[in-house]
């Protein structure tokens, strides 16, 4: 398709569901032009087959923006944040680091207001979501075994559980011990060559880029099929508005291309897909006339209700080498014992554990999930003790909305192309400080029971926020809501948001496979109801 | 001190190899990070990562700067106990940048293959070898299948 040439969908941000709906679109019939200002990535360049991977991991593939610094990051100003937001700027977007931990939401999830009395429902509910849930684990390739007494039955998984290892053994057994739930975790990583990718051979850094396409990010699952069925990926492309005509409907674009040129690409329909962050920040940035607060933006809650999931990291020392590098790093088992409100006890909602490894020397020293080992005397004893034979629990808490926290434009800091960044406001809350601190107390218990001689631990893990939730969110007012419950704009009926921004409210899992889900269910009212925005109805 | 462009002086290098000493003191037949000569590679590692290359130079600058240290003539003047003093100092005055700092030594030192061959690592890349790994057994799951469900139904 021609640079300016009408495109029927215009696409922002290629990552996990950008992804999912340039495939569902394009199988749809529609075209489509997918704006990613990152670039394809090289699974031979990824830092698993280098000698300094572990300074790569801490460099050029580090989790934080701020930090990584490559041309395609925009800043991020997170001083006024309890936690830094993490985010990976590429086609595959975070899905390239992340560790593939997929559970998913509860049906309870979505009905917190119904239920607890606090924030508030989705306009849709888990069984809307479960066809398209079902979908995206073939789509992104699902190791994992069904019959989770913890969640709604589901449909076999694609691939049997990935190795629990003999520190994942250990930890499950803690659990049984304490008679608390476990389960092997779902991952959208290869137990068995799948999809014509080969199986995971335990390297651990699926956390950080995975050499042989083992695990389901999607620059190698739903992207390339989309480009397969026509769609077109333009990386190096930085948006910086969304455009609108007289009528107040999106018309494009406005974006910087490769070689920082200023450009336009016109749309009957635009769908931002930027993650939690990126999402508020472009539509804050897109004032057309007619809009002042931004675009989609008449409620004035763009940006608003900012949730990450606040983790709480318990890490166990065992006296034993387990060799706790080897095998997936976070993808072994979880425990949802703690999941659900109990009005025994003095906050709402719950969290869930994720058993995570530990990694190669360097980091281990550096400070994984703990402050780095001790300097002087007591360093060769301190690393001794952690180096393979720890193990870690997670407390990935539910983190309610709350209007003060939120993504707004700075007034100084700007990325590469003078755009304003973004400025993330946030504290946790009471609530999520004593379900984290009971999240604390209980993993400590389930290490004494699996047979830990220490546990260590990290209250609030600063260097922890990939979940990025909560601002453009979903609802049927559009006084309380920015998009509709098919992620339509109240404002514009042909401009649609798809990520994590969507959210209601954040359960206590892993995200993606929920906002992955929603993509897929927005992309199928788009596909089954909006012919009129293909080029053959017009 | 570090120069005005934020290069290390070959004083700086004098003081960070004893610097390095104090962090990772010797061990076994190792000697400290500084001895086996792995200032060079915190200098490199550090002008790969600008966050570590910007917390490298506060903390050299801060301890050229330490009044006592500069009293005895510097830090390499020190006795070690004084040295470790100083650095402690520094640490509780700098906690980011000290933190950012012994990642960075932490990364040079236990990037070396002769650290390697003394905790047992196998010193190569993850990949492409990986690791084996005995597959998943459902055998595990015979107390966990028994749990009646017990998820929160929403109607």
């Amino acid at each position: 398709m021609a640079q300016n040439e009408l495109a029927d969908i215009l696409i922002i941000g290629a990552g996990a569901s950008g992804g999912a709906v340039a495939w569902r679109l394009a199988k749809a019939g529609f075209s489509v032009v997918c704006l990613e200002q990152g670039q394809w990535q090289k699974p031979s360049e990824y830092p698993g087959l280098s000698d300094d991977w572990e300074i790569r991991w801490r460099g050029d593939f580090n989790y934080d923006p701020n930090s990584r610094r490559r041309p395609e990051d925009y800043p991020v100003n997170d001083r006024d944040s309890d936690v830094t937001p993490l985010m990976f700027n590429a086609v595959g977007g975070s899905t390239v680091h992340w560790t593939a931990h997929t559970p998913r939401f509860h049906p309870s999830d979505f009905r917190v207001r119904s239920q607890d009395g606090v924030a508030a429902d989705w306009p849709v509910s888990y069984w809307d979501l479960e066809p398209h849930y079902d979908l995206n684990d073939r789509m992104m390739g699902c190791s994992g075994i069904a019959g989770d007494p913890a969640n709604p039955p589901r449909s076999p998984r694609p691939m049997p559980p990935l190795p629990l290892g003999p520190d994942g053994v250990r930890m499950a057994n803690g659990f049984e011990k304490l008679g608390w739930h476990w389960w092997p975790s779902d991952s959208y990583i290869n137990s068995v060559e799948y999809d014509g990718r080969p199986a995971c051979n335990n390297c651990g850094l699926n956390g950080v880029a995975c050499t042989r396409r083992a695990k389901g990010s999607t620059d190698v699952t739903y992207v390339p099929e989309a480009v397969r069925l026509g769609a077109e990926v333009r990386t190096g492309c930085r948006v910086y508005e969304v455009t609108t005509g007289t009528d107040g409907r999106a018309t494009g674009a406005s974006y910087f291309g490769p070689d920082g040129e200023r450009r336009h690409q016109p749309a009957r329909a635009v769908v931002v897909a930027c993650n939690g962050v990126g999402t508020p920040r472009l539509l804050l940035l897109s004032k057309p006339e007619g809009h002042p607060r931004g675009i989609a933006n008449s409620s004035g809650l763009v940006g608003k209700n900012l949730m990450f999931h606040p983790y709480a990291m318990v890490t166990g020392a065992f006296w034993d080498d387990m060799k706790s590098f080897q095998g997936a790093v976070g993808n072994i088992i979880l425990s949802q014992e703690f999941y659900e409100t109990d009005p025994r006890r003095d906050f709402v909602r719950g969290y869930t554990y994720q058993m995570v490894r530990s990694t190669g020397p360097g980091i281990t020293a550096a400070g994984f999930s703990l402050p780095p080992v001790a300097w002087g005397g007591k360093h060769h004893e301190e690393f001794a003790e952690r180096f393979g034979k720890t193990a870690i629990l997670a407390v990935i808490s539910e983190d309610l909305p709350e209007l003060h926290n939120e993504v707004v434009l700075d007034d100084r800091l700007k990325d590469s192309n003078g755009i304003p960044a973004p400025r993330v406001r946030y504290k946790t809350s009471t609530n999520t400080r004593k379900l984290l601190d009971h999240g604390i107390r209980n993993a400590r218990r389930v290490f004494e029971a699996a047979g830990a001689h220490k546990s260590l631990v990290t209250p609030l893990l600063r260097a922890g926020g990939w979940h990025l939730m909560g601002t453009a969110r979903m609802g049927d007012d559009p006084e309380t809501s920015v998009v509709n419950k098919y992620g339509q704009a109240h404002d514009a009926d042909n401009l649609f948001i798809v990520d994590g921004s969507l959210f209601v409210t954040s359960g206590a899992v892993n995200p993606t496979p929920t906002i992955q889900a929603l993509a897929l269910w927005v992309s199928e009212h788009i596909a089954t109801t909006r012919g009129d925005l293909k080029a053959s109805a017009n | 001190m570090p120069t005005k462009e934020k290069q290390l002086t070959n004083a700086d290098r004098m003081m960070l190899k004893t610097v390095l000493d104090r962090v990772i003191p010797p061990v076994d037949d190792l000697p400290g990070a500084g001895a086996m000569g792995l200032a060079a590679q915190v200098e490199n590692i550090a002008g790969r990562v600008p966050r570590l290359h910007g917390s490298l130079i506060k903390m050299v600058g801060a301890l050229s700067l330490d009044l006592h240290s500069h009293a005895k003539g510097g830090f390499n003047s020190l006795t070690t106990d004084q040295q470790d003093e100083a650095l402690r100092t520094i640490e509780s005055a700098l906690p980011g940048e000290f933190g950012n700092f012994l990642e960075l030594v932490f990364l040079a030192y236990y990037g070396d293959s002769r650290v390697h061959k003394r905790i047992g690592w196998h010193g190569r890349p993850p990949q492409p070898e990986g690791y084996e790994m005995e597959p998943f057994d459902e055998a595990i799951l015979e107390t966990a299948r028994k749990r009646e469900p017990f998820w929160r139904k929403d109607k």
